[in-house]
């Protein structure tokens, strides 16, 4: 996508200014001044393109405070695009002004090229124990010293071993029902291994063969919401080329941010590449989110055991928002032996991560958090569910910095969980060898 | 601004509740209208969120001394330009005073802090069984004090009236920052002037609301709620006319016009059919036991006077599906054209059927797509023209139209403004309704309290 920010007077000029988003904006309820709402941005917006305003380091700011959490988008009247206004004016941003230097290196260096990045991660795996002492209860990590993060700020620690490299390729079952391709998504492959392992080992149970295409890299999202097009647009390609090498009956995401990128945002990016427009909407007609596929595989719930748990669930954006993903989740969770489902109030509002987000505005993101965390421990749940690594990790991040012992996990993992659980009491039945999981 | 003044102001209110950036100001030169403040010779000069009365009394004497114009200001919801900037001035935000000081359940009256959410004040009062009616679109995210201010209204008021009928008592900052207390917390109360009720609708240029006492009542029983649809729009301006005559008195009885059901119906796809010249939504209220029996009346009303299509909900989700129509009706329209321009003429309610043809008229004669959406049940039009700010000639021929709508609901002994308030966007046409004599008086009231004409100058009578 190539339009420049005037081209989007249009969509600014929609905005009629009734205030509807300061109901549901994050960073509004917390810093409640009109610049940081949906309608102040997209009137400054509006006042860079009719040049009343510069890209001045007030607005670059001011657009940065933005946690691209759709809310305000799903609830406008006018149905104003916020999130693609923002995106706009931060791509313009980024082409007049330059990226920080920081994001420069990581975008252009390292989630660009899968190699950097791999070599990075594992690095940074041997070296992460003298940077980042151990959270309480043996949970994540604590940064020891000031790396422009916070210091209480709660990091997952990297994987031993990247999940890709766990796996092999291709993960075969007898008489697959379909053949599918994992799209795992950069914090699964580095961070939640668990994450991955649990998709496969689900999706295994229930017939369906898995590839994990070696060569995929990151989804390009964090590069193209903060404005490097031409990044994003080059990732965008690399994937698409990998993810359509073969046939798949579906690509699996295991993450709202990865989905939405792969289902939609990749025929907006590549908009005037006729040839990549195309494979990317076929890409696009493939993609489902884990939950998706799960509840339409026929007698997936006859394969769980009991699990005696309080549960409850938390909507990321951009599953939710994104690709509409809301009741697949609870469906599953719902359908579980002993189970107790307790629905969290506003449970789709955004956790505060907003992925670099987080990194840059900490404090106003563990504020943001704070209400999240409130209403998870007002439900009386053991477990917080959710279908996003990047709410998971600031979510635990939230329950540490409180002091509330909620355990934290993908919906993948839950299911995974009440397979195994079958799998022993069937094992103990029978007299097989128990504790050897799924197979 | 002199850096002196921000810094006298920086230590009232604190560092972290003042706003001098461009980016902030910038964001204070609109509000819910089409009035927008001129950048050049209208940002404000600060814009600050004081947390306390005390604060707010010297601010105001800051300003008073050094002549500062003061604009106060809610969620900046209001549709009428009563909170844009003016060059130089203070912004006096009131969000961050936000508190329910008390529900009192015996006394059935709440006192409440200006910058609490409308829709916050009525969970709380609906957990205990009572209820604050007047339910402006903006209820969601507008605040009490703002409400008060422009004496917010809303499809309820036909049966509930507005916010004035509820306010019973304020604390007040005038502009020389003397704090008074008007009314109170009884029903009656004739002690001197009802300051209360002329401060309430004032439009932030006599006084600052820091305190509001309102009355509640009982939380009504249950709801029923119905859908009619019409050929003809004079055929349901006459049943509501009939609705009222014989005594009925839903709590929502709303109107859309043909432009409203087609697009409403392209777009969420509610069973309207495109052709008809009229749908009303019409909602009672109260003992569960006399609503069917209401419900059957208006029915029959409603079949009398030609509807030819009527659904009853008979649960909360049918009613509820009921109300998507109406309220997809503004995303439905929005798509046509990109900007919407709402007015607020008022007329009697047995005016409704000649308000609709002439404004048709004038919808003609300028060649602009004007659409109407009532709270017909109190004579409350929304004309909503559609247009496009960024096409200069048509937005002359916009400002033309709306200068004759205006016109001829004076004419039919109507209002300018129902619920909106005259703000900025309708001050020249005030005396259209007041008369010179009228208009006179006001600014002597005006004058006698803010001989500086310090708060929310030009709003109401002009520069």
């Amino acid at each position: 996508m190539n339009r420049s920010l005037e081209s989007w007077q249009n969509e600014a000029i929609r905005c009629i200014r009734c205030g509807a988003c300061q109901n549901v904006c994050p960073v509004f309820k917390e810093l409640q001044v009109e610049s940081t709402v949906a309608r102040g941005r997209v009137k400054l917006i509006r006042g860079v393109i009719n040049k009343d305003l510069d890209l001045s380091e007030g607005l670059i700011d001011k657009m940065s405070l933005c946690l691209m959490c759709k809310a305000c988008v799903a609830n406008c009247p006018s149905g104003v695009k916020v999130d693609k206004l923002v995106e706009a004016a931060r791509k313009e941003i980024a082409e007049k002004k330059g990226l920080s230097p920081l994001k420069n290196l990581v975008f252009r260096l390292v989630l660009k090229n899968r190699w950097i990045f791999d070599t990075g991660m594992r690095t940074g795996r041997f070296f992460q124990g003298l940077v980042f002492r151990k959270g309480p209860e043996g949970q994540g990590v604590l940064p020891r010293m000031s790396l422009g993060i916070d210091k209480r700020r709660l990091l997952s620690p990297l994987a031993q071993k990247t999940f890709k490299s766990l796996y092999p390729e291709v993960v075969n079952v007898p008489e697959a029902k379909m053949k599918v391709a994992f799209f795992t998504g950069c914090m699964i492959n580095y961070i939640y291994t668990d994450t991955g392992r649990a998709v496969i080992n689900v999706l295994k149970k229930n017939g369906v063969e898995v590839r994990i295409p070696a060569l995929q890299n990151c989804c390009g999202t964090p590069v193209r919401i903060n404005g490097d097009y031409e990044t994003a647009k080059t990732m965008a390609k690399a994937n698409i080329d990998v993810l359509l090498k073969e046939n798949y009956d579906s690509v699996v995401v295991a993450c709202g941010t990865c989905g939405l990128s792969l289902k939609e945002e990749y025929a907006e990016l590549l908009q005037d590449d006729p040839i990549y427009l195309e494979k990317a909407k076929k890409l696009g007609s493939i993609v489902k989110d884990f939950t998706e596929l799960v509840v339409a595989l026929e007698g997936f719930q006859d394969k769980m055991g009991h699990l005696p748990l309080k549960v409850t669930y938390h909507d990321p954006c951009h599953l939710a928002r994104g690709l509409r993903v809301k009741a697949q989740p609870r469906k599953i969770i719902r359908s579980i032996p002993g189970v107790v489902f307790q629905e969290m109030d506003k449970a789709d509002t955004c956790c505060g991560s907003g992925g670099s987000f987080s990194l840059y505005h900490y404090e106003l993101s563990t504020k943001i958090n704070d209400h999240k965390v409130n209403t998870i421990k007002q439900t009386g749940a053991e477990l917080l569910v959710t279908g996003c690594s990047a709410c998971r990790m600031h979510i635990a991040d939230g329950l540490n910095r409180q002091g509330i012992s909620v355990q934290v996990m993908h919906t993948a993992q839950l299911i995974e969980m009440a397979y195994e659980s079958k799998q022993r009491k069937d094992n103990e039945k029978f007299g097989g060898i128990g504790g050897k999981g799924l197979g | 601004m002199r850096p002196e003044t921000i810094q006298r102001l920086s230590e009232i209110v604190g560092k972290d509740n003042i706003y001098t950036a461009l980016e902030d100001l910038y964001c204070y030169t609109y509000d819910a209208s089409f009035v927008k403040a001129d950048l050049n010779t209208d940002l404000a000069g600060v814009a600050v969120y004081p947390g306390s009365t005390e604060e707010i009394a010297r601010i105001i004497k800051i300003a008073n001394q050094e002549k500062i114009p003061i604009v106060p200001r809610g969620a900046g919801t209001n549709v009428s330009g009563g909170s844009v900037s003016l060059g130089n001035c203070i912004i006096l935000v009131l969000k961050r005073m936000n508190k329910i000081l008390e529900i009192d359940r015996k006394n059935l009256i709440a006192v409440v802090e200006p910058g609490v959410i409308t829709a916050q004040l009525q969970g709380e009062a609906e957990k205990m069984g009572l209820f604050y009616p007047p339910d402006p679109a903006s209820q969601a995210f507008s605040t009490m004090g703002g409400n008060v201010a422009e004496c917010a209204g809303g499809p309820r008021g036909v049966k509930y009236g507005v916010t004035r009928d509820y306010v019973i008592g304020l604390e007040v900052v005038l502009p020389s920052g003397e704090v008074i207390n008007t009314g109170g917390r009884t029903m009656k109360n004739v002690t001197g002037y009802d300051m209360t009720k002329l401060f309430t609708g004032s439009e932030g240029t006599l006084c600052v609301i820091t305190k509001i006492i309102v009355k509640l009542i009982p939380l009504p029983e249950a709801k029923n709620t119905m859908m009619a649809v019409f050929p003809e729009i004079a055929q349901a301006c006459e049943t509501v006319s009939e609705i009222i005559a014989a005594g009925l008195v839903p709590c929502a009885l709303e109107l859309l016009d043909n432009i409203y059901i087609k697009n409403i119906e392209e777009y969420a796809k509610v069973g309207l059919p495109i052709d008809a010249g009229a749908v009303l939504l019409i909602e009672v209220d109260g003992d569960s036991e006399i609503l069917g029996k209401q419900i059957r009346k208006i029915e029959q009303i409603c079949k009398g006077l030609g509807a030819v299509q009527i659904r009853i909900a008979s649960t909360q989700m049918e009613a509820e599906e009921l109300w998507r129509a109406r309220r997809s009706a503004f995303a439905a329209v929005s798509r046509l054209r990109p900007t919407i321009i709402g007015e607020d003429a008022t007329v009697p309610r047995s005016s409704i059927p000649d308000a609709v043809n002439r404004i048709q008229a004038i919808a003609a004669k300028y060649d602009l797509i004007i659409a109407i959406l009532g709270h017909a049940g109190d004579g409350n039009l929304h004309a909503t023209i559609l247009t496009d700010e960024t096409n200069v000639e048509e937005m002359a021929r916009v400002e033309k139209a709306i200068n004759e709508i205006f016109i001829v609901t004076v004419e039919l002994g109507g209002s300018l403004s129902g619920e909106h308030g005259i703000g900025r966007a309708k001050s020249k046409f005030i005396t259209l309704q007041t008369g010179e004599a009228g208009l006179a008086v006001q600014r002597q009231i005006k004058q006698a309290l803010d001989p500086h004409n310090l708060l929310n100058p030009g709003v109401m009578f002009g520069a």
